[in-house]
Order: C-alpha cells, then sequence, then structure tokens
C-alpha cells in the first residue's frame, strides 16, 4: 500500500516452489512460479485439480508459506512473517472468500460481516456501520440480522463477500467462489466481484474453474502440475476452456 | 436387527470420546461403591455382633452398655433363673459384665474412647464368636488384658506382650482376638473386678449377657428378667442390640443417595452428549440403514445398546478400581473409626462386596439407560430421505 | 452488535442441548462437591471458631466417661486466673423415643454456664430465666429448628443414663447455627435423683473454665491438674480446641472416605467438561481455520475456545453451589444433629465452601479447554484450511 506508482506490481512472486511431506512422498504443489499482478485487477488463477492453484492462492493471501522463493504483497516480504505476524497482516491486508461461504451459523449476517472488526480498535458504532455499509454494497441491506441458514446460497456467498470487504483490504482472495452456487448466483457474484474490481478498486485474487469467470477477470494465469503455464501452453489452455464453454451451454450450466 | 459388534465397532471408532464417558461412568461407580461399602462395613460389623440366642440384660431406659448398671443382687438373682444353657462344667452361660470407655492414645498422638468390657472367664463360652489367635486368655487379678483385632496395633502399647495405659492403671497385653468380624474386635477385654476397681464403679456391672438354652426359653427369660419386680431391668435378644445400634448409621445412607444420585445424573447427562454427538456424526449412516430398510426400533436398539455397553464398561472399571481402591485406602488408614459421638470408637475395615457393587450396577446401567434413550429415539425418528439429505 | 464476550456466548449457543446437558452435569457435580464440602468444613470451622477462646476443659484423666467428684467444679472456680468456670454432666436425654439421643444434653450449673460461654450471644434476659426457673432448658440454635421448638415449649427428656424422666421448658436459645446442645440446670437433675434413688448427683462430667488472660491458659492448665495430682480423680486439663479436635479425631478417617470421593466426583466434572469441550472444538474445525484465515491470531482462537469452556463451567459452578445451598438447607431442616455425623453433620455452605465449588468450577473449565483449544489454535491455518476446502 505504501507503493503509489502504477507499474509496481500489488503481488510479486520470485521463484516461489511449495512442497509438502506426505507420508514418505515429498509432494511438489507448485514449482519455481513467478508473477507479477497489478492493483485494482480482478485476476483467476485456473487450472485442473492438484494444479497448485488453491496452493498459489494460500501463498499470495499469507495462509501458507513458500518453501523456497519470495512473496511480495503490498509491499510487504511475506516470508519475513511468522503465523501471529501472518495471521494479523491478514486481518489487515486480506479478504478471504470460501467455496462454501463458511459463515459462523451462529451469527447474524450483521455479526458475520463484523466478525473481522473485532481485530480493529474501531468501536462498536463504528463496525456496526461499516458491516452494514459493506452489505448494502453486495445487495443485502435487507437481509441484516437474518442468520446463515435462513438465507439461499448465492446470498450467504454475497454475506461472505461483504465479510471480506469490510475491513477495507488491499487485497481479496475467493477460493472457487461460484463452486456451490446454480448458474444464476454464479453469474452474479461474479459481476459483483467484477464491480468490486472496477468500481471500488479493490486487487482480487480467485481461483475457479468455472469457465464463466474468463468472461470476467481482467487475466486468468493457467497453472498445472505445479507450474505455472506461458506463451503457447497458456493459450492453448485458455482456449480449451472456452471452447468447453462455448461449446454447449447445457455443458457450463452442470459444470461445477 | 442390527448385530452387537456394530455397536461396538462405532464405540471403537471415536475411542477417547468412548474411554472418556466410561471413565465418568467408573469415576462414580468408584465414589458410590465406595461410599456405600464403607456404610456396609460399618451396618455389617454391628449387625453381625451377637448371638441370637443370647440376652443383653440392662437397667431399663438403657440404650447401651456404658449407660446401664446393675446391682450385684441382679446378677445374682438372674444367674440361677431356668432355661438358661450350661457349659461341660454345668456352670450357667450367664456373664456379668462392666463396660467403660476411657481414653486411649492412637499411634498419631490423637485420642478416642475405646469401649474395654470387664468380664469374667466364661465371657468366652457366651461370645463364642470371641476366638483367642495369638498368646492367652488373661488372668485375672494379673493387670492383665485381651485387646481385639481392630484394636491391636491402632493404639499405644497395644500389640501383644506391650504394657497398655488406660484408665488409672497399667496392663499387660496377653493376648489378641478375633470376633468374626463383628463389633466385639473393637474392644479391649480386662477382668471385671479389676476394671471395676480401676473405674471406681460403686455398681459393679453395667450389664448380663446370657445364653439360653433354647428359643423358647430366650421368650420366657426375657419376661420373667423383665417383670421382676425387684430390679427396673430390659432384657433384649443381642442380635437386636446391635442391630439398633446400627441404625445411627442409617443417616448416613442419605448420603448414599446423594452421591449416588447426583453424581449419577451428572454422568448421564455426560453420556447422553457423547451419544447425541455420535447421532449427529452417523446422520448420513442412519439414512443408509433405513433405506435399506432396517426398522426405527433396530436403530433404536442399537444406539441404545452402545450407550448401554459403555455404561457396563464403566462399571466394570469402576468396580476394579473400587475394589482395589478401597482395599489400599483401608489397609493406609488402619481401619475406619465410627461412633465419636456415642462415646465408643468402632472401628470399620473398609470393604466394597458384591452387594454394594450390585448397586453401583443397577446405577451404571441406569445412566446407560436414560443416558442413551434420547440420543437412540432421535436417531430412530429420522426419516430416511431427510438423513441422507442432511449427511 | 457482535462483541467478544458475544461471540463466545453465541458459540455456546450453537448446540443449545449439549451446553444445557453439560451445564446440568457440571452444576450437579458442583453441588454434590459443595455439598461433601460441607462435612469437613463442619468439623474445621467448630475447630477454628474455638481456636482463639481460653476455654479450657478439665475432666478426668482417664476419660471423659470417669466422673470426678462434684466438689472439683467449686475448686476449680477457685483457681486463681479462672475467671470462670461450670461443672457440665452427661444427661443422655432421649426425646420422642426412648432411648434414642438424638441432640447432647448436658446438666450444667445455670448460674455460672453463661460466664463460660460470653461469645455464645445468649441474650441476658434468657440467662436471667434460665437461672430462675428450675425446670429452665437452653437449646442449640441447630435443635430447635431441627424439632421446630420455640420458646416457652415443654418437652420431656427421657435418661437413659439416669432413672430419670425430666419435664422442662425452652427459656432460651444459643443463637448458634452449628449449636446442637441442651443445657438443663444441674439442681433440677440433683433434686430428682434424690426423689428417684435417695441420692444426689454427686459427680460432675466436664468442669469447663474460661481463663481470664490468654497468656496465663498453660499455666492455669498446670495448677488444676496439680491440685488434684494423687486424688481420687487426677484430671487432664486441656484447651477446648485440642479438647474437641481429640473428641472429633476419630473421625478423621470418615473424612478421608468424604474427601477422596469428593476428589473422585471433582474429577468427574474434568473429564465431562474436556468430553465437551473437546466436540466442540472438533466439530467447528472448519470455523475455527476460517477464522484464523480472516486473520484471528491462535492467541485470540485460544483465549475464545477457553473462554467458552470457562464461562460455561463458572456458570454451572454458581448454580451448583446455589443448588448445593438449597440441599443442605432441605437436609438441615430434616436431619439435624445426627450421632453418627456429629459435627460432620452440620451441613452449612459457608461462604469459603462456596467459594471452593466455584473456584472448583472455574478451575475445570480452564483445565479442560486448555487442550483442545491449545490443538485447535496450535494447526497451521493452511493445513486446517485444506481440510475444509
Amino acid at each position: 500500500m505504501v507503493l503509489t506508482a502504477q507499474e509496481t506490481p500489488l503481488i510479486r512472486l520470485r521463484e516461489v516452489s511449495r512442497s509438502y511431506q506426505r507420508g514418505v512422498d515429498r509432494v511438489h504443489a507448485l514449482e519455481r512460479v513467478s508473477l507479477d499482478i497489478p492493483a485494482a485487477r480482478f485476476v483467476a488463477f485456473m487450472g485442473p485439480s492438484g494444479s497448485g492453484k488453491s496452493t498459489l492462492l494460500n501463498l499470495v493471501s499469507g495462509i501458507d508459506r513458500p518453501t523456497s522463493g519470495e512473496v511480495w504483497v503490498a509491499g510487504q516480504r511475506l516470508n519475513d512473517l511468522d503465523e501471529d505476524q501472518l495471521a494479523q497482516w491478514r486481518a489487515r491486508h486480506v479478504g478471504l472468500i470460501f467455496q462454501f461461504f463458511n459463515l459462523m451459523p451462529v451469527l447474524t449476517a450483521l455479526d458475520n460481516v463484523a466478525l473481522p472488526l473485532l481485530l480493529t480498535q474501531l468501536d462498536k458504532r463504528e463496525r456496526a456501520r461499516r458491516a452494514e455499509l459493506a452489505l448494502r454494497i453486495v445487495g443485502l441491506g435487507h437481509r441484516l440480522h437474518h442468520y446463515p441458514r435462513t438465507l439461499s446460497g448465492g446470498e450467504q456467498q454475497r454475506v461472505a463477500i461483504a465479510r471480506a470487504l469490510v475491513t477495507d483490504p488491499d487485497l481479496i482472495v475467493a477460493d472457487e467462489p461460484t463452486g456451490d452456487l446454480d448458474a444464476r448466483n454464479a453469474e452474479a457474484v461474479l459481476a459483483l466481484l467484477r464491480q468490486l474490481t472496477h468500481g471500488f478498486g479493490k486487487t482480487i485474487v480467485m481461483v475457479t474453474h468455472d469457465p464463466r469467470a474468463l468472461r470476467f477477470v481482467d487475466q486468468a494465469f493457467h497453472l498445472d502440475k505445479g507450474r505455472l503455464l506461458e506463451g503457447n501452453d497458456a493459450e492453448r489452455a485458455h482456449e480449451a476452456i472456452l471452447l468447453a464453454a462455448g461449446g454447449g451451454g447445457a455443458a457450463a450450466a452442470v459444470l461445477p | 436387527m442390527l448385530p452387537l459388534s456394530y455397536s461396538l465397532k462405532n464405540l471403537w471408532a471415536r475411542p477417547l470420546r468412548s474411554a472418556m464417558t466410561a471413565l465418568v461412568i467408573a469415576l462414580v461407580v468408584v465414589a458410590t461403591s465406595l461410599f456405600l461399602g464403607l456404610i456396609s462395613s460399618l451396618k455389617r460389623t454391628l449387625v453381625g455382633t451377637g448371638h441370637p440366642q443370647n440376652l443383653v440384660v440392662m437397667r431399663k431406659g438403657s440404650d447401651n452398655d456404658g449407660a446401664s448398671a446393675l446391682p450385684q443382687e441382679a446378677y445374682q438373682a438372674i444367674r440361677f433363673l431356668d432355661g438358661i444353657a450350661r457349659n461341660a462344667a454345668d456352670q450357667p452361660l450367664v456373664s456379668p459384665e462392666l463396660v467403660v470407655q476411657p481414653f486411649f492414645r492412637t499411634l498419631d498422638g490423637g485420642r478416642e474412647n475405646v469401649l474395654v468390657r470387664g468380664v469374667e472367664p466364661i465371657a468366652l463360652e457366651v461370645h463364642d464368636q470371641v476366638q483367642i489367635v495369638e498368646g492367652r486368655m488373661f488372668r485375672p487379678s494379673a493387670a492383665e488384658t485381651i485387646v481385639g483385632r481392630a484394636v491391636a496395633g491402632r493404639y499405644r502399647g497395644t500389640t501383644l506382650g506391650s504394657e497398655l495405659e488406660f484408665g488409672r492403671g497399667r496392663w499387660k497385653v496377653v493376648g489378641i482376638f478375633t470376633a468374626a468380624g463383628s463389633s466385639f474386635e473393637s474392644e479391649v477385654w480386662v477382668d471385671v473386678r479389676e476394671l471395676a476397681n480401676d473405674a471406681k464403679r460403686p455398681l459393679p456391672y453395667s450389664g448380663i449377657r446370657l445364653r439360653a438354652a433354647t428359643e423358647g426359653d430366650l421368650v420366657a427369660l426375657q419376661e420373667r428378667i423383665e417383670n421382676d419386680p425387684r430390679f427396673a431391668l430390659q432384657a433384649q435378644r443381642e442380635t437386636d442390640y446391635y442391630a439398633k445400634q446400627s441404625e445411627s448409621a442409617n443417616s448416613l445412607y442419605v448420603l448414599v443417595v446423594a452421591i449416588a444420585l447426583f453424581s449419577g445424573i451428572g454422568a448421564g447427562f455426560g453420556a447422553a452428549n457423547t451419544m447425541y454427538a455420535a447421532v449427529q456424526s452417523r446422520i448420513a449412516e442412519i439414512g443408509t440403514l433405513r433405506a435399506i430398510g432396517f426398522s426405527r426400533a433396530s436403530i433404536l436398539f442399537s444406539f441404545q445398546l452402545e450407550a448401554l455397553l459403555l455404561a457396563i464398561a464403566g462399571f466394570a472399571v469402576g468396580s476394579l478400581i473400587a475394589v482395589l481402591f478401597a482395599a489400599s485406602l483401608g489397609s493406609w488408614l488402619k481401619g475406619i473409626a465410627f461412633g465419636a459421638a456415642t462415646f465408643t470408637t468402632n472401628v470399620v475395615t473398609l470393604e466394597v462386596r458384591a452387594s454394594d457393587l450390585l448397586v453401583a450396577l443397577l446405577l451404571a446401567l441406569g445412566i446407560g439407560l436414560s443416558s442413551g434413550f434420547g440420543p437412540a429415539f432421535r436417531a430412530a425418528r429420522m426419516r430416511p430421505m431427510e438423513a441422507l439429505r442432511r449427511g | 452488535m457482535i462483541s467478544w464476550f458475544g461471540l463466545v456466548l453465541a458459540n455456546l449457543g450453537r448446540n443449545r442441548l449439549r451446553t444445557a446437558l453439560t451445564f446440568g452435569a457440571v452444576a450437579l457435580a458442583v453441588m454434590l462437591v459443595v455439598f461433601l464440602l460441607t462435612m469437613p468444613a463442619g468439623l474445621d470451622a467448630l475447630l477454628n471458631s474455638i481456636a482463639s477462646n481460653t476455654r479450657i476443659s478439665v475432666h478426668n484423666k482417664a476419660g471423659i466417661v470417669y466422673s470426678m467428684p462434684y466438689s472439683y467444679a467449686r475448686k476449680v472456680r477457685q483457681v486463681e486466673g479462672v475467671a470462670a468456670a461450670v461443672g457440665m454432666t452427661w444427661f443422655g436425654g432421649a426425646y420422642e423415643e426412648e432411648g434414642r439421643v438424638t441432640f447432647p444434653n448436658f446438666a450444667v450449673e445455670a448460674e455460672y454456664v453463661g460466664a463460660v460461654y460470653p461469645d455464645y450471644g445468649i441474650p441476658k434476659e434468657q440467662l436471667e430465666d434460665f437461672r430462675r426457673y428450675r425446670d429452665g432448658a437452653i437449646v442449640g440454635r441447630q435443635t430447635m429448628r431441627k424439632y421446630n421448638w420455640k420458646i416457652g415449649d415443654r418437652i420431656t427428656l427421657k435418661s437413659n443414663l439416669w432413672p430419670v424422666a425430666l419435664d422442662l421448658r425452652i427459656v432460651g436459645e444459643i443463637p448458634q447455627e452449628r449449636a446442637p446442645m441442651l443445657w438443663l440446670q444441674r439442681a433440677y437433675l440433683d433434686e430428682a435423683l434424690l426423689a428417684a434413688r435417695g441420692r444426689g448427683l454427686e459427680i460432675v462430667g466436664i468442669v469447663w473454665a474460661r481463663v481470664e488472660d490468654p497468656e496465663r491458659v498453660d499455666q492455669v492448665m498446670q495448677a488444676i491438674d496439680d491440685l488434684f495430682r494423687n486424688s481420687e480423680a487426677e484430671t487432664a486439663s486441656e484447651t477446648e480446641k485440642s479438647f474437641f479436635g481429640n473428641f472429633f479425631g476419630s473421625l478423621k478417617g470418615f473424612v478421608t472416605v468424604i474427601l477422596v470421593v469428593t476428589a473422585l466426583v471433582a474429577l468427574c466434572i474434568v473429564v465431562i467438561a474436556a468430553n465437551t469441550a473437546s466436540m466442540a472444538v472438533r466439530e467447528r474445525h472448519g470455523e475455527i481455520a476460517v477464522l484464523k484465515a480472516i486473520g484471528f491470531s491462535r492467541r485470540r482462537i485460544f483465549a475464545a475456545l477457553l473462554a467458552e469452556s470457562t464461562l460455561l463451567c463458572t456458570s454451572a459452578g454458581l448454580t451448583g453451589v446455589a443448588l448445593a445451598y438449597g440441599f443442605a438447607q432441605a437436609l438441615r431442616s430434616f436431619a439435624g444433629w445426627s450421632p453418627a455425623l456429629g459435627p460432620l453433620g452440620s451441613f452449612l455452605v459457608t461462604p469459603g465452601v462456596a467459594l471452593r465449588g466455584v473456584l472448583l468450577a472455574l478451575a475445570v473449565g480452564f483445565i479442560s479447554g486448555l487442550l483442545p483449544a491449545w490443538g485447535a489454535a496450535r494447526k497451521p491455518v493452511a493445513q486446517s484450511l485444506h481440510e475444509v476446502f
């Protein structure tokens, strides 16, 4: 956020790798990925299961840490932070959206949205004001006091988006935000996310394999087997997705 | 019906939770049976004292030996009544006795009132529960004494051969006796005349114990003694006398009930929690079972069985701990003393017996049944489709 | 608006049935612990209440059932340093059921008893009435309550030790919660005995004396025992605390068993609470991961989970204490002084006992929440999220 020059990217990854120990095997989830994402963009990471897109998202949002390489977000080198510092950093700089919404079932929509504000110094009234504003932005001004189980899937995801938005983060990351929604709601959510970028200047990074997403994002990164596809490979992957989407509206509607 | 192994496997599938729940039940079993064991040990000690064909003769209105006093003439009058059993030497089995409760020093410096019974040698025949197991009977007028097993080693100078100080004098311990676990074992016996001298009691006897020849004689003797206008006496069957003494322990059952009831309900709540969680986490499974065609009853039964198995496991562990624990606690405390307020100390050996465990078993089963029913009912009530969907 | 406390409360409301069951289990168990603790506490309270006074007991060296000549009371009174002394003799009176002594009762010298027990707070007029009425009796509050007696009531006690039954009129109350005893006039018993057997009371069981100067208590006890050395009844003097400590010393084994049972029940609460806490944490795995992902630090997660179990147990503990209070009250009103229990049977939930119950619940909540909360907080966020996505 200290970076003002347009050309300095909000997210910068350099030679980032991430591997896990699973039993006796070493799993290489991500290998030597480098990329830049400027501010105020709506970006998608795409690829088949196990391609490393979720790992990449976790690294960008400071949930996970790389085995090697550097991750810079909003001027902060995330490698330097320990688990608790990362939590603090996330609270201030990142908003998160999940596939299954992950709202607290025991809290109302308003309280769910206000939850991250508990980590700030804001007083009660200000927390309430901001949470309400965020819910209005996502079009749920009339559902403030509803509990998650009384809301539709689309509405729940919009509450989750409001929760991600409410701290006014530099970066919003979304993991398969349309994965659990029907076609109509999925499009509405994607449109809302795009509007957050172009209307409010938010940077949004999303993992998805929903081909519809390509119509809404500014840029898509394609991954396969832990590597970022570039040049022809990337274009081929891009086209394959478009083809699948265009190849039949029905197929698109059925795809998760 | 779902097989037993299904319930067992489900318990095994969440070992920590099952173990914790069984542990709670086990703890309740230990607490309840330990305390119940203590009280039944006390009652057993008292109720098991005496001979059903013995009579206790005391002054009217006295509720215990220590509070009674009889003149010499009463003894002489009773001694020659008809219907009293006789020994091989043709002596009537009548034991005049004097009871006092002097201070004894415990090994750790405290003091307790111990029942000292002044007797004549015939007492060993009237109280045939009493058996000298070490040493020998005291000789009259030799400042000798024999001590009960529960007394020996609990107080200063009560081991065989040592000098025992009580009352005004010093006594040599020449024998140790048992009495089939009865309260005689908490007594010290000395020569009745020596004791009367030591205690400076104007009336030599506090009571008389005698053995009736037959049951019919006992009733007749009782009537004759009580109706003798010269002395205001009462005669009670010896076993009745001790049974009455044991009634003071009845108020302690309030404590057993309190412990069993409150800890039992608490444990039941805890077990219900576990069972509800089990139902919750197996909603899909229940749906599948119902879809396959298992009846509500079999689902209900299966979950109920699971709760019962937990209770039985808890009981098994708990009863084992209780028995071992009681034994070690008993030997550590060297017997548990009772009856401070009645001026005599009864030393009770803490023991948890099968009858105490039976009560604990019923309690554990009660916990299992009542805690399992709610969750089992909830599981059985689920509609198959609903259960499948929610899973 | 949501607050920290609100978050904790909301989480407790998540599974109402479980919260209620845990609450009930902990409340009942704490109630039982508190109730059981009143027993040793009753003994401690008795001993502590007399720890600082300068009263001494003078009794036959051989034991309290070995009596002393009545003249000893007068002789003790004359020993230098003794402010007041009263002779007390066990009457062994049974009320209602013949032969069953349901509360301790003594024949005392009416003119001296007030001066020996100024700390009991017996009203002056009542002490005067006690002196004035030959058949007067002063009764401890515990026994007054048990039998629902009022001042002015008339009762009959039949002795199981002396060949008399005495008609008494209650003229005063010892205003002490735990006092079970009844005092009647020695002169009255003496007279009745003279009529019944031609011989008066003649003896005394214990002489209770109050020493003027706390510094001189040992000296006075020595002087009294010296006075009766080599007489027909040698005495042993001891402080009131020592006397009752010894008198009830034989309850030690019983108290140990009570404490063992109490500890077992307390352990029960820990396991029940720990089980609940671990279930609560396990089923919220995903939510906790999400909270961590949106920036809640491990410390905050840990604190919130710990606060949850602590709050639940502590509030249940408070309820348990209240229940114990009610139960003890009810039991006291119908059980009264039980010879088998002595001072253990006062069943009084004192602030100290109540505090121990609440602290136990607090500690249980804290300890039982510790492990699950720590486990949940410690887990790396990426790993838990992995299980969520």
